[in-house]
């Protein structure tokens, strides 16, 4: 059973992380969690990726469906249950796990919740604040100029902020060039963009335009809802701007497509 | 009508209520003590009242005895009218001032048509907020407070505290041996408004000139450091 | 109020194409969070603030039974009259019998949500009685025959070379310029001085109730509420149950919270408390003081999981720091309360059914609750309506189901990834070459608006999957 459910890469010393790739990762952009991986074990960790995760049950809690989220959250509270890490490459799932799960769960639930919640991060908050990740080759990673978008939940939920920007300058040696308003929503908000497209538009325009309005070559941001939101605007609008996820700047891997890019 | 309401809205708000007693409730309110006021922005009582006056477009005379006091009024009335008359509140205070001294023709009452400056002594000032405090009554009629285009207040550097919760702790005091008043008001600058486009903008209802004149054993530094603390408003004529 | 709730996406697209419109409402959304933040800042002490004033109110609601019977007490020893609404309707009654038991035909009126919730203006005009707003922003929507877009500055969706047209044609003063807008701040305070002086009625709110001691508080900037106050002979306060607090330096605590949050003010112009009428040794004020405690609906709110929204103090910083109320602006709301705190308050004190789509307008950032001086959790509050409007069977089935669907597939691990395997290597292979779709089979949503982009490849799951099983 153990060897079926999960999968541990390349044993070190280094803490053992849970990794939960999130369901935009593996559907959309696999390479997030790839690089994920990397930049988690550069940093010594032993990383497990438990093979029955699939998703951590936002969209449906979102839009207030409590009663169909709670069966799936316990699932992943088990999954999750023996790791001493788990970490995600997304500030809004991570805070699924770290806030509303708690609050979903009832009674001994609650509490399995509450243990989990404890000990899982968002990775560029796992990298920055608790393995305190250093650049692992000796030169910086080349970078055009980048800019940055503050995920609400994120920013709100999980305090993440500073985290990102002291990882590109200690694996780049690069500067964010902060676009105006970077705190304020790009309108994916998960099924409000389809719900209410014609405000998510506007709001995703502005965003869009404010990066734009940087100069810089690259939006990054933590949270691939967000990153796909901008990216299919700026393909809409034709902006010539690479959308990545941060993770893919701080491992270098930069020549696939961006985000919403052909091949 | 209203008293069947009053009946089933008690019945609503107490079925979800504590059902604590009188004593308990008050008990659990004192046990959350009181809030944080905002930092002084001077090194001392007077000169952060002062520059909080200021920087709420007030303007300000610092004054040692009611003898300076009149001077300070007539001044002022004088240059901005050209007059020496004024009304002031029936207050006894006010009454007592040497106006002759100075030159100056207080009518005691309650401003008219026509009036555009009136006189007010106030009961408390407050330094957080830079404001002054007046009760409603003979002593001080609303329309005093509210009508002219130019309202003067003295206040007693005796009179001055630190924060609204000192400044209620005062009234309190004040209402053993008086009285509630009708009207207590904190009057905090010139009538504004921001309506338009949320920018503050001066000269509403109220009066356009509030000028406060400080009057007891002010330091000698007060004003200057006051005046520092208020610069930036003062010179650019614009609040930040 | 006309509510128009219901149209609320409607409203909000035609929000949208207003170009001039919106234009006023970027400037506000970047200026308001500006000036709200500073204050803030300089302040310093805003958390323990918050938290003690919150602990106040939820003292307060816990006991709201005691104190307002104290407040009651109180009152009517000051020399008030009391009376209790339970609905709107009984408010615009007990006002219009008061006016008539008084003939009177002209009411000055300061600002008070309360009754643009229960309508009484209109209810009033009906009855042929001149109601005259002064409170500057109410008056520039009263001459222009709008609604309240803002719940502290009413007018704030016109720009002020609208309000300079608009007092241009309504004012008969002749030929003027009105460069300013300290011009055109002069010109009402010149129109509206004379509407204090002759009114037989005052009517005004109130921003808090004082248990201890009778005294209701009224802040403003201009005025305008102490001259409705002190002059007409007769004063009516509307006001709701859930204002009251237990002592004056309660209401002065809030109220630090209160004017940084609302302007970015340290404070109002005017801070002022009213005992009742006036006595013998009084030489002004009114003969005559009524206070109207409305409920309509905020004792059934004391009682439900949505208890929290009773800490509101209506201060707007919810509206101006909300990324959907700067693109739609209050209006697309459809009633009085626009905003988050509209978006729960308006389902609660009307109907979900009718204001639907409210709780759906947010896509919970989070900015909202960050802000909020009484530190309601309103996108909790919003999800928890959204809960409802499934409970209640209000919202759309075909998202239910399709969500439904998604979230029992997904405890479902090895369907969910073979479904998702073959759905995903389909999309990467038709839009790789692209790299986006323009249009998707059941996204037009999100296509209306943006491209799809397309799958970077097969799923990670198969991918490091086969890896694995390639390393074996």
């Amino acid at each position: 059973m153990e060897s079926e459910a999960l999968h541990t890469t390349a044993p070190g010393e280094g803490p053992a992380v849970y990794l939960f790739v999130t369901c935009l990762a593996d559907l959309l952009r696999p390479s997030v969690a790839f690089n994920s991986i990397k930049l988690l074990e550069d940093a010594g960790c032993r990383v497990t990726v438990p093979l029955q995760q699939t998703c951590c049950g936002q969209p449906a809690y979102n839009t207030g469906d409590y009663e169909a989220i709670i069966p799936l959250a316990r699932q992943v509270v088990a999954m999750l249950e023996p790791a001493d890490y788990v970490v995600l490459p997304s500030g809004s799932c991570a805070g699924m796990i770290c806030h509303h799960y708690p609050t979903l769960l009832q009674d001994e639930w609650h509490e399995r919740a509450l243990r989990v919640a404890a000990k899982t991060f968002e990775i560029t908050t796992f990298l920055s604040d608790i393995v305190k990740a250093k650049r692992p080759g000796r030169t910086p990673i080349p970078l055009p100029a980048v800019t940055y978008h503050d995920s609400c939940a994120g920013l709100r939920e999980l305090g993440i902020k500073e985290q990102p920007r002291q990882l590109l300058r200690e694996f780049c040696d690069t500067q964010v060039s902060e676009l105006q308003q970077s705190e304020v929503c790009c309108g994916f908000g998960g099924t409000f963009c389809a719900k209410m497209p014609e405000i998510s538009g506007k709001m995703v325009q502005d965003k869009l335009h404010n990066a734009a309005a940087t100069g810089a070559g690259i939006l990054a941001g933590g949270d691939l809802g967000c990153l796909l939101n901008i990216a299919g605007r700026a393909r809409r609008e034709g902006v010539a701007i690479e959308v990545r996820h941060i993770t893919e700047l701080l491992c270098g891997d930069l020549d696939g497509p961006a985000i919403g890019e052909g091949e | 009508m209203s008293d069947s309401a009053r009946a089933s809205i008690f019945a609503r708000i107490r079925h979800s209520g504590s059902g604590a007693s009188a004593a308990e409730i008050a008990a659990a309110r004192e046990a959350l003590g009181r809030a944080p006021a905002a930092n002084l922005p001077g090194s001392d009582l007077c000169s952060s009242f002062l520059a909080n006056v200021l920087l709420n477009r007030g303007t300000v005379d610092v004054v040692g005895n009611r003898s300076e006091a009149v001077t300070a009024v007539g001044k002022y009335i004088y240059q901005h009218y050209r007059t020496h008359r004024l009304v002031a509140g029936n207050d006894p205070r006010l009454a007592a001032m040497p106006w002759r001294d100075a030159g100056v023709l207080p009518r005691f009452g309650e401003l008219e048509a026509g009036e555009t400056v009136a006189l007010s002594y106030a009961r408390l000032g407050v330094a957080e907020i830079g404001a002054v405090v007046t009760f409603t009554g003979k002593a001080n009629p609303a329309a005093n407070n509210l009508l002219p285009e130019n309202h003067i207040v003295v206040v007693d550097v005796a009179d001055l505290v630190p924060d609204m919760e000192m400044a209620w702790s005062r009234i309190a005091h004040a209402m053993t041996t008086e009285q509630r008043p009708r009207g207590i008001n904190f009057i905090a600058g010139p009538s504004s408004t921001g309506d338009i486009e949320g920018k503050l903008v001066y000269g509403a209802h109220g009066p356009r000139h509030w000028h406060v004149i400080l009057l007891g054993e002010v330091p000698q530094a007060a004003l200057g450091e006051a005046q520092a603390i208020a610069a930036p408003a003062a010179t650019t004529g614009e609040l930040d | 109020m006309q509510q128009y709730s219901d149209t609320f996406l409607d409203n909000a697209s035609a929000a949208l194409a207003d170009k001039d419109k919106a234009d006023v409402r970027d400037a506000m959304a970047l200026f308001t969070p500006l000036v709200r933040n500073a204050a803030m800042d300089q302040f310093q002490h805003f958390e323990e603030l918050r938290q003690h004033v919150k602990q106040v109110r939820q003292h307060s609601l816990d006991n709201l039974g005691h104190y307002l019977e104290s407040y009651e007490q109180q009152a009517v020893k000051n020399g008030n009259q009391v009376h209790f609404a339970n609905t709107g309707d009984e408010l615009n009654s007990i006002v219009l019998d008061i006016c008539q038991q008084h003939s009177a035909r002209r009411i000055a009126k300061g600002k008070s949500m309360i009754t643009e919730e229960t309508g009484l203006n209109a209810f009033l005009e009906r009855a042929n009685l001149d109601v005259m707003e002064t409170d500057l922003g109410e008056y520039i929507i009263q001459e222009a025959g709008e609604t309240p877009s803002h719940i502290v500055g009413p007018a704030l969706h016109k720009s002020a070379a609208e309000i300079r047209q608009l007092f241009l044609d309504r004012h008969d003063l002749g030929e003027r310029e009105l460069e300013t807008t300290e011009d055109l701040v002069s010109e009402a305070r010149e129109v509206l001085r004379e509407h204090f002086l002759n009114a037989q009625v005052g009517i005004i709110g109130a921003n808090a109730l004082i248990a201890e001691n009778g005294y209701s508080m009224l802040v403003t900037n201009e005025g305008n509420g102490d001259l409705c106050a002190n002059l007409p002979p007769v004063l009516i306060i509307c006001t709701s149950v859930d204002r009251i607090l237990p002592r004056a330096e309660d209401a002065t605590a809030m109220l630090r919270l209160l004017v940084r949050s609302a302007t970015g003010q340290a404070q109002t112009c005017y801070t002022s408390f009213y005992s009742g009428p006036r006595r013998e040794q009084d030489i002004d004020g009114p003969m005559e003081t009524h206070i109207v405690l409305l409920d309509n609906r905020r004792s059934d709110i004391l009682a439900s999981d949505y208890r929290e929204m009773l800490q509101c103090i209506r201060c707007g910083a919810c509206l101006n720091h909300c990324p959907i109320f700067a693109s739609v602006g209050g209006h697309a709301y459809g009633w009085v309360y626009p905003g988050p705190m509209g978006s729960v308050l308006t389902p609660l004190l009307t109907s979900l059914e009718q204001s639907q789509a409210l709780p759906n307008a947010c896509t919970s950032c989070g900015r909202c609750a960050e802000v909020c001086p009484a530190d309601i959790p309103l996108p909790d509050l919003l999800r928890d309506l959204r809960h409802a409007e499934i409970e209640e069977k209000i919202a759309a089935p075909r998202w239910r189901q399709g969500l439904r669907i998604h979230a029992w597939l997904a405890r479902q691990p090895r369907l969910y990834q073979l479904f998702t395997g073959m759905g995903i290597a389909l999309l990467h292979l038709l839009g790789r070459k692209r790299g986006s779709f323009s249009k998707l089979p059941l996204a037009s949503g999100w296509t209306s608006q943006r491209d799809f982009p397309s799958p970077q490849g097969r799923t990670f799951m198969q991918q490091y999957k086969a890896e694995r099983k390639h390393r074996e």
